[in-house]
């Protein structure tokens, strides 16, 4: 499996656009908008996208036989008298990656939340539909929303560490659910889930250090590695390289390809070239709507929709 | 590329007269603030200079082992401030062991788990106003309820610091729940997110975060309570008192009240007395914060 960076640079030098109208307001004010339209003519990203795609060779797999992880039907969210979603079903597959997309505010991030739950803790937020995992309704009274979100763990926008020791932070999950019995046992998860989210090299001569001194990137990664110490059968990721440079992006995608097959994996993502290289299914969103939901390599490169050929050819978005 | 990204306006434009009186009015405004803050930091400082030169100079005398062992006296030779100390640490410890637990619970419950709603709202506007209620209210309401419906001992620490309690708890449920609004949502979201309960989110995470907000708001609190003299003379606490409290329910006075007390003296040599039991009041108020500041940096540093 591949892992290689795509590198973005456009085809066409985009003039940086302050030192354009810099440039320009010194000469005459007419010329602003003459370069501002320049600067606004975005190169077209669809070969990027092509090799993003060729790049991963499960783009095209086929869907998987039996019974989805976890599927959602007729999702409506709302957020008082706002709809953010507007019946959405999907179907999470359990050796895939499913990867969201649209632009801001389109509701996936929205959506990604139902999956475990967590819009509850959102004041006024209202879901309607019905979610299952492993065919058991998770919003049914016998359904613990503290075990579904053991069960389906979640990985943030924002790398969001427990101010604790880095040990601490993997351990927490398993002590509070009673899955290590013993001192040894919780160091054996502690080094297992470390080593899985690829960070155990890093952080094993320093494992009482501060979980918050760590760079941007291997914060991230202790919190994928807390996230899979309660051993989940679902992750949920929420635009997890959003902030995060393109190194510790490059592992946490190759973290992604690794986690595949153990963990049904949902992400959602504001970069397309991202969804293109560690996805298998992919799902565009757009103002609440889930427009087109299929393989990864029929997306980017052969939508069926007007609206998904607009996106992801970057007509808007 | 010899062309510069950036080319220069008229030569005018950061180089001229204009420009020059403008970047010279903003040093200037600088400088006038600059020097306004410092003169605003000297008077404040200036008065207290002037308040511990005072009393030092005047108390410093007063001090003898007599002093610091002995309680209220008629003579003045024979007049400590012991038995005042001891009754200010009584009340203070039963203010605290109730206003810190009750308010830290009361911040919690209405920041995390009640529901916002109007409900909720009148709650926080009241407390608010608890917080302003003058303190001499607070003494005829702990008149009223300790000693008359309660019956309990007249001019005790236990009903002074059931009073001050009283007192003290809008103060630390205001900065608990500030406290607690602080911490980082991110932070419950991860707990959440591995399956903590809203009782392990809260107890786990967002309470000791909040702890080293909390024990400022505390502090704050604890020190107004010990400086207060009002609501103490309401209860009873005013009386002449020359043994040294033996628990929470004996008759005791507090510093502040003795200084008063003293203050009021026709004896002449009750006013270095008085100065005295000043500087033990400030003393005792530094080393409170002082032990504060120091487990509040504790709780911070664990993180």
């Amino acid at each position: 499996m591949t892992k290689e960076m795509q590198p973005v640079t456009p085809t066409t030098p985009v003039p940086f656009p302050s030192t354009a109208i810099a440039a320009d307001a010194a000469q005459d004010d007419a010329g602003i908008a003459k370069e501002d339209t320049a600067w606004t003519q975005r190169p077209e990203p669809t070969p990027h996208l092509d090799e993003a795609v060729d790049s991963n060779p499960t783009a095209g797999e086929p869907l998987g036989q039996g019974a989805p992880k976890m599927r959602a039907q007729d999702i409506k969210v709302f957020y008082g008298e706002k709809q953010a979603i507007r019946g959405v079903s999907i179907d999470v597959h359990e050796d895939k990656v499913t990867a969201f997309i649209g632009p801001s505010g389109c509701g996936k991030s929205t959506f990604l939340r139902c999956l475990n739950r967590m819009n509850d803790t959102i004041p006024g937020a209202r879901v309607t539909g019905r979610i299952e995992l492993d065919g058991q309704d998770i919003n049914s009274p016998d359904m613990d929303v503290v075990q579904l979100r053991a069960r389906v763990g979640m990985v943030f926008q924002k790398p969001n560490p427990f101010p604790k020791s880095i040990f601490e932070n993997v351990a927490y999950g398993p002590r509070i659910h009673g899955l290590a019995p013993s001192k040894a046992d919780l160091d054996t998860i502690v080094e297992k889930s470390l080593r899985r989210a690829g960070l155990w090299d890093e952080v094993k001569d320093r494992l009482t250090e501060s979980g918050t001194a760590l760079s941007g990137g291997q914060q991230q990664r202790l919190c994928i590695a807390r996230a899979i110490a309660v051993d989940p059968e679902v992750i949920l990721m929420d635009e997890p390289c959003s902030a995060l440079d393109p190194i510790a992006t490059a592992k946490i995608e190759e973290l992604i390809h690794e986690l595949r097959g153990r963990y049904a994996i949902a992400i959602v993502t504001h970069n397309m070239q991202q969804a293109a290289r560690v996805s298998q299914r992919t799902a565009f969103f757009h103002l609440g709507e889930l427009v087109e939901y299929g393989k990864t390599a029929d997306i980017f490169t052969n939508p069926r929709e007007q609206r998904t050929q607009d996106y992801i050819t970057g007509r808007y978005g | 590329m010899s062309k510069p990204l950036i080319q220069a306006g008229p030569a005018t434009r950061w180089s001229g007269d204009e420009m020059k009186r403008r970047v010279a009015r903003r040093y200037a405004a600088e400088r006038r603030f600059r020097a306004l803050g410092l003169a605003a930091v000297l008077l404040s400082l200036a008065f207290l200079a002037f308040l511990l030169v005072t009393m030092i100079v005047r108390g410093a005398g007063g001090f003898s082992s007599t002093f610091l062992t002995a309680s209220d006296a008629t003579d003045p030779a024979m007049a400590g401030v012991w038995g005042a100390l001891k009754g200010s640490m009584l009340t203070i410890l039963v203010t605290m062991a109730l206003a810190f637990p009750i308010g830290v619970l009361a911040a919690v419950y209405l920041e995390e788990f009640a529901r916002r709603n109007r409900w909720n709202d009148l709650v926080e506007v009241s407390i608010n106003n608890l917080a302003a209620v003058p303190s001499i209210i607070f003494g005829l309401l702990g008149l009223a309820v300790f000693l008359k419906v309660m019956n309990l001992p007249r001019s005790a620490p236990l009903v002074g610091g059931l009073t001050l309690a009283l007192m003290t708890m809008p103060v630390i449920v205001i900065a608990g729940r500030n406290a607690i609004k602080a911490v980082p949502p991110s932070i419950r979201d991860a707990a959440l997110g591995v399956g903590a309960s809203k009782m392990q989110v809260v107890f786990h995470h967002v309470l000791p975060l909040a702890l080293p907000g909390i024990l400022t708001g505390t502090i704050i609190g604890m020190a107004r309570a010990l400086g207060e003299t009002a609501p103490l003379l309401m209860i009873g606490m005013r009386a002449f008192i020359a043994a040294p409290p033996a628990g929470v329910t004996s008759p005791a006075t507090v510093l502040p009240v003795q200084i008063f007390l003293w203050s009021d003296e026709v004896d002449r040599a009750f006013v270095e007395k008085t100065s005295a039991a000043i500087i033990v009041l400030l003393v005792f108020m530094l080393m409170m914060n002082g032990l504060a500041i120091y487990l509040r940096n504790k709780f911070e540093r664990r993180w």
